[in-house]
């Protein structure tokens, strides 16, 4: 917790510094943030390219925003509620094209989605890909903001408080949706272990 | 201490727990609970296989030239505000600190301006007051000179030919 503390206070100093016309400040803040922006944003729209047009909007409204940003609170909460808030508008408005969509369209002549190097063969590699392919999906089914609490709390490591205030809902709020999401995620992909 | 499965209040502990996300006393117990239960054991196998199914999915690689298009973006940006500003600072309410004594020193001038007109622009008089101003020299003089303007339209068209010839 006292890293997360001092973490928030540089995050907002940088901010801070933004705010008086600081570039170098927002090329920090920029390279600290961009990977758990995109990547948050490709796991809940699972598409790469619409990933990165999003993660580009939230920061250009990060930046937009500069001259009146106040450090109310975690410089993280306030970047994850612009990029939550832009997920949940383009998985409602049907901008993004799910990758389980893509995976539908797939054709014979199309190869298969390949894994990183660590494949002693085709077989285990069609299995890995099997499975990755039942995690997305399974994720991909959760509703917009069951799947929005689950991947702040697993893989960007946010404290309850942090995703109450980003989906603007109570804490207890926050442990329910994720209770209900892993209770689906356990009946889908428990079978892995 | 009671089973947490048996509400789904308490049950939503286990998922923190299996996250090793309570207070350390708190995690003290529900050890020695789920040590002695096997539905509670089961189920943070469960939870903990979903999170390691979870890490499996890693990201897709980032474009390269992801900054450069931001920082393109938000130049563009920039250029925008800066043309903005420039069209509309005139319009641009001031800071009331520096409006306040602008706009009482144009009040005062207007207010000035208003009251040094009305004294210097006589009241109005009908048309016919302006005629009779004319003085009889002013008369004879634009006469004198319609007559002399006759003369030489007259002389010239002697002076000029014949257009018979």
């Amino acid at each position: 917790m006292g890293g997360a503390a001092v973490a928030l206070d540089y995050d907002a100093e940088l901010m801070l510094r933004v705010k008086e016309g600081d570039g170098a400040s927002f090329a920090v803040l920029l390279e600290k943030h961009r990977s758990s922006v995109i990547h948050f944003v490709y796991r809940m729209v699972q598409n790469q390219a619409v990933a990165e047009e999003l993660a580009q909007e939230v920061f250009l409204r990060v930046y937009r925003s500069r001259s009146t940003y106040e450090p109310t609170a975690k410089f993280t909460t306030w970047l994850f509620r612009i990029a939550t808030h832009l997920a949940l508008n383009s998985l409602r408005d049907g901008k993004n094209q799910r990758y389980e969509d893509r995976l539908d369209e797939q054709t014979e002549d199309q190869p298969a989605r390949q894994l990183a190097d660590r494949r002693p063969s085709v077989e285990q590699s069609m299995v890995l890909e099997a499975r990755l392919d039942e995690v997305r999906r399974a994720v991909a089914s959760l509703p917009a903001k069951q799947r929005a609490a689950v991947l702040m709390h697993k893989y960007e490591e946010l404290e309850y408080s942090q995703i109450a205030r980003v989906l603007n809902c109570s804490e207890s709020a926050v442990k329910s949706l994720l209770f209900r999401a892993y209770e689906t995620l356990r009946a889908r992909l428990a079978y892995m272990a | 201490m009671n089973c947490p499965l048996e509400t789904r209040e308490n049950a939503a502990l286990l998922v923190s727990h299996a996250a090793r996300e309570l207070a350390p006393d708190m995690a003290v117990r529900l050890d020695r609970h789920v040590a002695q239960c096997a539905a509670c054991s089961q189920f943070i196998e469960r939870q903990q296989a979903v999170w390691e199914a979870l890490d499996r999915w890693r990201p897709e690689p980032i474009s390269p030239d992801f900054n450069r298009r931001l920082y393109a973006r938000i130049e563009e940006l920039d250029r925008q505000a800066s043309w903005w500003h420039r069209l509309t600072s005139p319009l641009r309410p001031m800071p009331a600190r520096h409006a306040m004594p602008i706009a009482a020193t144009a009040m005062l001038l207007l207010a000035a301006g208003v009251l040094m007109d009305r004294s210097r622009v006589p009241a109005a008089r009908p048309v016919q007051a302006q005629v009779e101003m004319l003085q009889p020299e002013q008369v004879e003089h634009a006469l004198d000179d319609m007559e002399t303007i006759r003369q030489f339209d007259r002389a010239m068209r002697s002076d000029s030919p014949d257009p018979k010839m």
